[in-house]
């Protein structure tokens, strides 16, 4: 589904990514780890195509990404975005329904499939009760949540998240990883996470692939990426502190 | 501010030269456009030609007025409307009167019998509206640099098809050439090339009486509370205190002199032209710095009593000459 | 929140607006009975009276090819057709252009204080007119003058300048724009000053367009200056869907599918011809395009599709009733009377909202 080979990518002269290699089927859910400047945010942005890599290739369902222009990706790719701020008060319903801009008519706007697929998408993520509120007078978990159903209601067949536990609370951390899982094993989205917390990474997503200094040094189950050395080496600190999950 | 009837010019200057050239030569290759570039500041008198006018007394006529426009008139007009005080004078003074509907606001108000006149544009504007509703067919316009009556109402005007006739003064020929101009345009030519005739003969005879005399230097002031304002080189004034047997300090086109300048030139006579409510002789000595200028040491600062007599290019024009040789030389009067 | 409140909160339609909000062509319809009203008054309405049955005659007569025998005076006909049509034309789609321009700008620069003036076509169209007043030659070209010709460079020309210096920075484009913006408008500013200083008594012509006003329009004028506005309304009307993505900011706005640099690009500079267009023909008039715009909002949301089009009605019967206004005043020029009507109106609004100056 999405493929980067060779992937380098400068950053004022310095490499922020480093012959990056990097391959996720349809179906999986992955999460990307790592320290601060190791290129996570860097490494999303290829892959959504807001960065043009300096060496190597990107494929996203097959297709080069720089072959497609932006409508193209954003139907095969959404992203939540980090809690963005809104200039004017907005429904929950106007935030999720920019999730159909790749869908919609141009020039008329929803059609009935649209409004369908807003309701079905804040139906599944849950936000139902939240209809009718301005989105920027919500709760920081509220908020990710609603981003969230845009982002579903964008259906594409992968979904890219970025950092979406920053700033939330424990129970809405959660709320957002089960939901995670749940579009992944029971729609067969395609997930792709940036996330700082290492334990909740490990305790949510199968496959791991850690980052440090613009190079992949592990790639595959909690259990094998996120060994004491490994811990100590990438992140440094002490092992004990992570606990990993079942 | 005293008189806001006087017209106040731009400053041409460097900037001018700088951007005329270029500019002319870009509208020049702009294709049809009717591009009428005002006379060059500074243009004396004798340079410019009076406006032309056919001598024929009936209608249809056509008109060449002061901005070299040729304005048709069709008919006799029988709803004449005058947007400067000059010409409201001249109107009533060719004998019109009953075919004149509306006017300008005058402070200085003359004759007394256009009182009741509708008063159709003031400093703000021109009501546009009121002059077609009074179906005017004759519009008398003030122009100049800048123009007296706003540019945009003159367009305006000549978009709904009403006939403006635009004047502007720059010397006493062309003064007296305008009287004519209004005549033949009102329909009554005749009752204006009496006037002028008669004005012209008072021209002559009171340009004769000062002929010989001493010429001292005077200042004319138009204007000094905040600035100083006075005549320019080569406009209808500078012409009047030269007749008047004065020599007059000018300046450029935008009226402005500054105190330096006055200092330098040190006028044996100050004459004001202000508005008295504002200005009188006590004044002009009491101000810092003039002390020093001739004329207020010798004492020779005279009011010029109706100062719109000497500035308005109408039928009383002659008057004015009279006002300023009997400030200046009034011995040559008897 | 209470299981009770949310329901209501449901029940009253998005963030509580009115129901009219879910039925978009109510509110078109609303919006151009407005408008009709507006354009009667306008045209009705002046320092000569005419009788509303006589000028409602000679506009059928006139637009309509109706068979009326005239029992008015030829001057009503030419006041009518001649002076009171063409401006308030003039008057709708500049007004409209101006609330379209304004929504378009607040969308881009995700800006609610934005308004079609913000990058610096204002302080460029009054300089072009101060140095055209500076100029002792009088031009007429498709019966504009100097004056407007060098307005609408000026203006045009002053944001071309912002966008080429705004790239520079390193903060996001459009924070950059807007800093940009105020920087090119405040020098601007400045050299207006020095012209009008230099001007003398060009003073007052420099004076009455910076005031704005609708007094020397002209059929001619509206030919020119209607297609061009009206286009670049059009233009941005047709690009609601950009505008909508924009609300997330850049980044999130090109995960949606949108080419953010091409059309901010477009969107610009469409904004700015209208505002161009509409500063050339009738001077500066400020507070449609700020407030229009923002009380559509508070009826039907941020969703530009219907913004945009229900701004421009708004703005459109805005300026003709601030025209009337004027005219019926003593010939004040309009800029007074938007700025009297629509700075405390602004105020208001300010004050209804939460958090900072989010509307």
């Amino acid at each position: 589904m999405i493929r980067l080979e060779g992937v380098t990518v400068l950053y004022r002269e310095r490499a922020a990514l480093h012959d990056i290699g990097l391959q996720i089927d349809a179906g999986e859910r992955v999460a990307v780890i790592g320290p601060n400047g190791a290129g996570k945010s860097t490494l999303l942005r290829v892959v959504a195509g807001l960065l043009r890599p300096a060496s190597g290739t990107v494929e996203l369902a097959g297709v080069r990404l720089d072959r497609l222009d932006r409508l193209a990706v954003a139907r095969r790719l959404a992203v939540v975005p980090q809690l963005p701020t809104l200039p004017f008060a907005t429904s929950v319903e106007e935030v999720v329904a920019l999730g159909r801009l790749p869908h919609e008519h141009p020039v008329r706007g929803m059609r009935p499939g649209d409004r369908a697929a807003v309701a079905a998408a804040i139906d599944r993520v849950g936000v139902g009760h939240l209809l009718g509120r301005d989105a920027r007078e919500l709760s920081l978990g509220e908020r990710q949540l609603v981003l969230l159903a845009m982002a579903v209601a964008q259906d594409a067949p992968v979904l890219v998240l970025d950092e979406p536990t920053v700033h939330l609370d424990l129970r809405h951390q959660v709320e957002v990883m089960e939901l995670v899982g749940d579009l992944n094993t029971r729609d067969g989205t395609t997930i792709l996470a940036v996330l700082h917390d290492i334990g909740l990474a490990a305790h949510f997503f199968p496959r791991l692939v850690l980052l440090d200094r613009g190079r992949i040094v592990a790639d595959g189950p909690p259990a094998d990426v996120l060994t004491p050395e490994r811990i100590r080496d990438v992140f440094g600190v002490d092992p004990g502190f992570v606990r990993l999950g079942a | 501010m005293a008189a806001p009837l006087r017209p106040r010019a731009r400053r041409a200057g460097p900037l001018a030269s700088f951007v005329l050239l270029p500019l002319l030569a870009f509208l020049a290759a702009c294709g049809p456009s009717a591009v009428v570039p005002t006379v060059p500041p500074g243009a004396t008198s004798s340079a410019v030609p009076p406006a032309t006018a056919t001598p024929a007394p009936t209608f249809p006529v056509t008109i060449t007025d002061d901005e070299g426009t040729a304005v048709e008139i069709p008919a006799e007009p029988r709803h004449i409307v005058s947007l400067t005080p000059a010409a409201t004078e001249t109107l009533f003074a060719l004998g019109v009167a009953d075919r004149v509907v509306a006017k300008v606001e005058d402070i200085a108000a003359y004759p007394p019998e256009a009182d009741d006149l509708p008063v159709v544009a003031t400093f703000q504007g021109v009501d546009i509206e009121q002059i077609v509703a009074l179906e005017a067919d004759l519009v008398i316009a003030g122009g100049g640099n800048p123009s007296f009556t706003p540019i945009s109402a003159i367009e305006q005007l000549r978009r709904v098809g009403i006939p403006v006739v635009v004047l502007y003064a720059r010397s006493v020929d062309e003064a007296l050439a305008g009287i004519e101009l209004i005549g033949t345009a009102a329909g009554a030519a005749d009752a204006a090339a009496d006037v002028v005739e008669s004005m012209r003969a008072d021209f002559d005879e009171l340009a004769a009486a000062t002929a010989g005399l001493d010429r001292p230097t005077t200042f004319y002031e138009l204007d000094a509370t905040s600035k100083i304002y006075t005549v320019p080189a080569g406009s209808l004034y500078a012409e009047m205190l030269e007749l008047a047997g004065a020599d007059p300090i000018t300046t450029d086109d935008s009226y402005e002199i500054s105190l330096e300048e006055l200092v330098a030139a040190d006028p044996e006579v100050i004459l004001l032209g202000d508005d008295a409510d504002y200005t009188t002789v006590d004044d002009v000595a009491a101000r810092p710095g003039w002390g020093d200028i001739s004329a207020v040491k010798d004492g020779n600062v005279l009011a010029i009593p109706e100062y719109v007599l000497v500035t308005r290019p109408g039928p009383r024009l002659a008057d004015g000459l009279r006002a300023l040789i009997l400030a200046l030389h009034p011995e040559a009067l008897d | 929140m209470s299981p009770g409140s949310s329901v209501l909160a449901a029940r009253a339609g998005p963030t509580g607006r009115l129901g009219l909000a879910r039925r978009p062509v109510a509110l078109a319809i609303v919006g151009l009975l407005l408008l009709a009203v507006a354009l009667v008054a306008g045209i009705g309405g002046g320092t000569v009276a005419i009788a509303p049955g006589d000028t409602l005659a000679i506009l059928g007569r006139r637009l309509l090819g109706l068979d009326i025998a005239p029992t008015w005076a030829a001057a009503a006909e030419t006041i009518v057709m001649d002076l009171r049509l063409p401006r308030v034309l003039t008057a709708m789609v500049v007004g409209g252009g101006l609330a379209v321009a304004g929504a378009a700008f607040q969308g881009l620069l995700r800006n609610p204080l934005a308004d079609p003036y913000v990058l610096g076509t204002a302080s460029g169209a009054a300089f072009g007119a101060a140095i055209a007043v500076l100029i002792p030659v009088r031009a007429l070209i498709l019966e504009f003058g100097l004056l407007h010709g060098f307005a609408f460079l000026g203006a045009l020309s002053a944001v071309l300048v912002v966008y080429k210096l705004s790239r520079v920075g390193a903060s996001s484009p459009m924070t950059s724009l807007l800093l940009t913006g105020y920087a090119v408008s405040s020098l601007l500013a400045a050299g207006l000053a020095m012209a009008m200083y230099l001007s003398g008594a060009g003073l007052r012509q420099i004076f009455a367009y910076l005031l704005g006003g609708f007094d020397a329009s002209s059929w001619g004028r509206l030919a020119v200056a209607a297609p061009l506005i009206v286009l670049a309304s059009l233009g941005i009307l047709l690009r609601a869907r950009s505008l909508n993505g924009m609300l997330l900011g850049e980044e999130a706005a090109a995960h949606l599918g949108v080419d953010v640099r091409r059309e901010r690009a477009i969107l610009l500079s469409l904004a700015s011809l209208a505002t161009a267009a509409a500063v050339a023909v009738s001077g500066l008039i400020g507070f449609v395009g700020l407030v229009a715009p923002h009380v559509v909002r508070l009826v039907v949301g941020p969703n530009a599709r219907l913004v945009l089009p229900l701004a421009a009605l708004l703005g459109a019967s805005l300026m003709v009733g601030a025209d009337l206004a004027a005219r019926l005043l003593g010939d004040i020029p309009v800029g007074v009377i938007t700025a009297v009507i629509g700075a405390p109106f602004f105020l208001a609004l300010l004050r209804r909202t939460r958090s900072g100056y989010e509307l």
